[in-house]
């Protein structure tokens, strides 16, 4: 399974036309654009694990019918590494949002996240509808259902006896043996056989960023948003597709359900699909999200 | 080229769930509502030339997606028949549409509309915007907008003329000397793709329905809607909702020109279909059901729905196995067969699609049974609206089922783009294998097809006429499996080489044998149960006791029998005194009712008999109608019996019987000559004989299921 990150990025299928920062508290974000067809389908950050490209197998296809924005959210990729967890809270993603769809001259567009992209993302279509011309969400990391009950065995800083299984999900053990969490971590992203490369692509982009930036985001993502998520969610009225694999180890396809349920959206579930399919199964993906962005009123 | 007109209705494949009229000026028009679907979709009717009948192909699609409102033109159909030119203007006719849509109940709505129809459906677009949401236009007509079609142009229409040659048979003169004539010529011009006799046969029916006074009203003397083509023009321009325009570029009626300009000037999209002609949407349903339903659905979306996508690799392995109702026959053989694949196949999960009677045999053997059967066109119901005493013109009947056939190939195509099987099974699943021919794109799993017959043949009196059709539809097919082979991922014939008839596909094409030797694996005969091995024993489980003479009198499964039945109940007193050992037991089956038998003394009479071929196998001797499963069921149990072919039907009279000679079975009866008498004599001179029949292999099913196994 362990293999040596490659630093060098491969070959892509398709370079950006432009790129640039946006600036926002001395924090710099870098973003990609990438064709010139409508709507503009904006291709959200997750979690400081990995970066943009994580979007590699949309961008190439996407950009062929409509424009593709996406940026490294902060912590990874070109984009900085603040310090601290108030540099990592939700609204600081939305508002990196908003600042590159101005940079980008995008006044409105269709937001499209995986996992805690989630998060963001419905504050945004919640309280931007002007500029959410609708959204898609992938393995949401939302609370509106329980977590895996796995996941609440062990504290997460607290030194622990043991590093099995989720014990490993420790700040203590990610400053030890950082590799060693991301193959435990990135192994159960991909319940799907056969998906070493997925797997090494995303170690390979987690060693862009530390440890430390990871507890600093979790711990921003915890901070208070100022409201209930769940009421959030019930303000977006634009379109919404929830996919949602029914193998995602890491967040329950319960919380797709409740997604789509207290968004209104449409609940499409992968069989057999874990917790990153646009990685695992590009080609579904592409096509779900093209046939979703063909439909928007 | 039209032998015949019937005047009555073929069966629909969907009924109306509500109709009615509405008057405007003293002039009724009729309408119809399919459906309950939120969205509702308008479809205009075209010139009086025709009525809303135009649409059957997309009505009982449609109707499962939208709520369909459909209305025939004044001048047409059951709507009136005005005499004034005035009434025929089109405003009129947009004014109808509306009012049609109020009285459907519907506010707002698609249009959908054909020829003049489109132009009435982009009038009521721009006239009134609020009712509408979207326009489909298959090759409208906006008067003005471009010039005519050259060939309208060829001829004046309205002066007469020394010569009735083609096209100046649109002409108001020939109208009143000739207008079946002149529907027929129009009509071959407007369906130019090869093997279009049933859509032309249709429209020239429907076209007398209205008349040539209608048509010379509304085309020739009515008040032209605008005088300009800058007026034309505008009214295109008005008409600011989503728009699609279908133009087949063999057109003979709207030029290429004129569906581009509307396009253009309406911001639409025009979608050209290469090799059409100018009415797709009966010529190719397929596809233009698909185009209006995805025009459809990008205007007013459907309400979400959850659904799933399955990884490959964490599919099971499916097959949907779509099995013929007509007859019983097909589902013993199926199940078997089905029973032999999961032999072969463990894990393979098999859905049926499939209706009454095939569903009474799949559920006593727990199969699972598709929900959407529920929702195939009926038919069984079909073919025996299309029979008369002892007769089944099968061939005219399988044409009659055209709109039944395309309903049951939409609801085939809704199911296997919603699930994912990897095997579709056909046993003459005569709308699968021609609509996926006639679509290949449509494609999407490995495909079987069975048959236990090749080739449309002539009966002896349709004449000409009829062997032209038999040779039309079976070079159609030949040319199918020509250019597609890759449909067929394997095509099984359920018997043997010597069970091909020895005819030829029609004058210029092949002959039968050879063709198929060369097109199909044979499977050998599949009866679907295991040969009897101790009759006596059967005969004692079944209570038959020693000295009688058993005969078993049965029409199968089919609703076509009620008069064999009758005839073989009256021979039964003379039989009884040639033959006082005699035990008659007449079996109704599920589609006759017994009470509408008469009874005789000592005659037995059921309605259903519960594992038949087992009494069939007991018996000493069967009186049948013509049908194959029956029969093959006599003869693979070595049982003399009396059959009798339906009048008309191609399949029992030639191919059933071809195969019957091979192996020496069963004594041929006629219905026209073979009386109450005859057929007490042929009783006695047949019953318990002992026959000398070729052998019936026994292994049918396991050869069929290993051809199929491969492809999983």
């Amino acid at each position: 399974m362990s293999v040596a990150a490659d630093v060098r990025e491969q070959s892509r299928a398709r370079y950006p036309d432009e790129e640039g920062y946006v600036e926002r508290d001395g924090v710099r974000v870098f973003y990609e654009v990438y064709g010139d067809g409508e709507p503009t389908i904006l291709l959200l950050p997750t979690w400081a694990l990995i970066h943009s490209r994580h979007w590699k197998l949309q961008i190439p296809w996407l950009a062929r019918h409509c424009r593709v924005v996406t940026f490294d959210g902060r912590g990874n990729g070109r984009s900085d590494r603040p310090h601290g967890a108030e540099a990592y809270t939700i609204r600081e993603f939305a508002a990196d949002t908003l600042a590159v769809m101005d940079a980008t001259a995008t006044e409105r567009a269709v937001l499209v996240g995986v996992s805690c992209a989630a998060l963001w993302g419905v504050v945004l279509a919640a309280e931007h509808p002007e500029r959410v011309a609708g959204a898609a969400f992938i393995g949401s990391a939302v609370p509106l259902a329980p977590p895996l009950p796995e996941r609440t065995v062990y504290p997460f800083d607290e030194r622990l006896d043991t590093d099995d299984g989720w014990a490993k999900y420790n700040l203590h053990h990610w400053l030890t043996d950082y590799r060693n969490f991301l193959e435990f971590f990135i192994g159960k992203c991909f319940t799907e056989p056969h998906s070493t490369k997925p797997i090494e692509d995303a170690i390979g982009w987690a060693h862009e960023t530390t440890p430390e930036v990871l507890a600093d985001h979790d711990a921003g993502i915890d901070l208070p948003i100022g409201g209930d998520f769940r009421e959030l969610c019930r303000r977006v009225r634009c379109p919404v597709l929830v996919m949602h694999g029914d193998e995602d180890a890491l967040h329950s396809h319960a919380r797709g359900v409740a997604l789509a349920e207290a968004t209104g959206g449409q609940l499409v579930t992968l069989e057999g699909s874990g917790h990153f399919p646009q990685a695992r199964d590009p080609v579904m993906i592409n096509l779900l999200l093209r046939e979703f962005v063909e439909r928007l009123p | 080229m039209i032998a015949e007109l019937g005047t009555l209705e073929q069966s629909r494949a969907r009924y109306p769930d509500d109709e009615g009229y509405v008057e405007r000026d003293g002039v009724r028009v009729f309408y119809e509502v399919y459906g309950d679907a939120p969205t509702t979709f308008l479809l205009f009717p075209p010139s009086p030339i025709s009525h809303s009948r135009l649409w059957k192909a997309q009505i009982p699609y449609l109707s499962r997606h939208f709520r369909v409102v459909a209305f025939d033109p004044r001048g047409n159909g059951r709507s009136d028949r005005p005499t004034s030119a005035e009434a025929y203007g089109w405003w009129e006719f947009v004014a109808d549409g509306r009012a049609v849509l109020e009285a459907s109940g519907a506010q707002e709505a698609l249009v959908g509309g054909l020829c003049d129809g489109g132009g009435w459906a982009l009038m009521l677009a721009a006239s009134d915007p609020a009712a509408v949401l979207g326009v489909a236009a298959i090759a409208p007509f906006v008067p003005r907008l471009t010039p005519s079609h050259p060939n309208y142009r060829l001829y004046p229409s309205d002066v007469p003329l020394d010569t009735d040659e083609g096209w100046a048979k649109c002409n108001v003169h020939h109208y009143r000397r000739d207008y079946q004539g002149f529907l027929e010529f129009f009509f071959s011009q407007q369906l130019p793709e090869p093997h279009s006799t049933k859509q032309i046969e249709d429209c020239v029916r429907w076209g007398l329905e209205g008349g040539a006074e209608s048509l010379i009203l509304a085309d020739e003397e009515a008040p032209p809607p605008w005088a300009s083509a800058e007026e034309a023009r505008d009214i295109c321009r008005r008409v600011r909702c989503p728009v699609l325009v279908i133009h087949g570029d063999l057109d003979n009626c709207q030029t290429r020109e004129r569906a581009t300009a509307v396009a253009e000037l309406t911001g639409g999209t025009l979608v050209t279909l290469e090799g059409a002609g100018h009415l797709p949407q009966a010529r190719h349903p397929v596809k233009v059901n698909g185009l209006f339903r995805e025009f459809g659905e990008s205007v007013a979306p459907p309400a979400p729905k959850v659904k799933t996508w399955t990884r490959a690799l964490s599919r099971r392995r499916r097959a949907l196995y779509v099995s013929s109702p007509i007859g019983l026959g097909h589902a013993r053989r199926d199940v078997a067969i089905a029973k032999e694949l999961r032999q072969l196949h463990p894990d393979l999960e098999i859905d049926w699609l499939a209706q009454h009677p095939v569903t009474t045999v799949l559920e006593a053997e727990g199969e699972r049974i598709h929900p959407a059967s529920a929702l195939l066109a009926n038919e069984s119901g079909h073919i025996e609206s299309e029979s008369a005493e002892h007769d089944l013109h099968a061939f005219q009947a399988i044409r009659r089922m055209d709109e039944i056939l395309v309903a049951n190939f939409m609801l085939f195509l809704d199911v296997v783009r919603e699930e994912n099987y990897d095997l579709w099974i056909g046993d003459e699943a005569w709308e699968v294998d021609y609509f996926l021919h006639e679509n290949p794109e449509l494609k999407s799993a490995a495909y079987v097809w069975l048959t236990d017959f090749v080739g449309w043949l002539p009966m002896d009196d349709g004449g000409e006429h009829e062997e032209f059709l038999t040779t039309d539809y079976n070079a159609e097919m030949i040319e199918h499996i020509a250019r597609f082979p890759r449909i067929r991922d394997r095509a099984v014939f359920v018997g043997n080489p010597d069970d091909v008839v020895p005819n030829s596909f029609g004058n210029g094409l092949p002959g039968i044998r050879d063709w198929t030797e060369q097109h199909y694996d044979f499977s050998g005969y599949v009866t679907g149960f295991e040969p009897v091995a101790d009759r006596e024993k059967l005969r004692d489980e079944l209570g038959y006791r020693p000295g009688e003479r058993v005969c078993i009198v049965t029409v199968g499964g089919s609703g076509v029998g009620g008069e064999l039945l009758r005839r073989v109940i009256d021979a039964y007193p003379q039989a009884k005194a040639l033959l006082p050992e005699l035990r008659m037991i007449v079996v109704a089956g599920p589609r006759i009712d017994p009470g509408s038998l008469p009874q005789q003394d000592g005659l037995e009479i059921h309605a259903y008999v519960h594992e038949l071929y087992r009494h069939l196998a007991a018996c000493d001797l069967g009186v049948v109608q013509g049908g194959l499963t029956t029969a093959m069921e006599l003869t693979a149990n070595r049982r003399p019996f009396l059959y009798f072919p339906l009048r008309h039907h191609f399949e029992q009279s030639f191919h059933v019987h071809h195969r019957l000679e091979r192996y020496g079975a069963g004594r041929r009866m006629d219905f026209e000559t073979d009386g109450p008498a005859e057929i007490a004599a042929a009783i006695a001179e047949e019953i318990g004989r002992e026959v000398d029949y070729a052998p019936v292999e026994t292994d049918g099913a396991a050869r069929a299921a290993a051809l199929i196994a491969e492809l999983l």
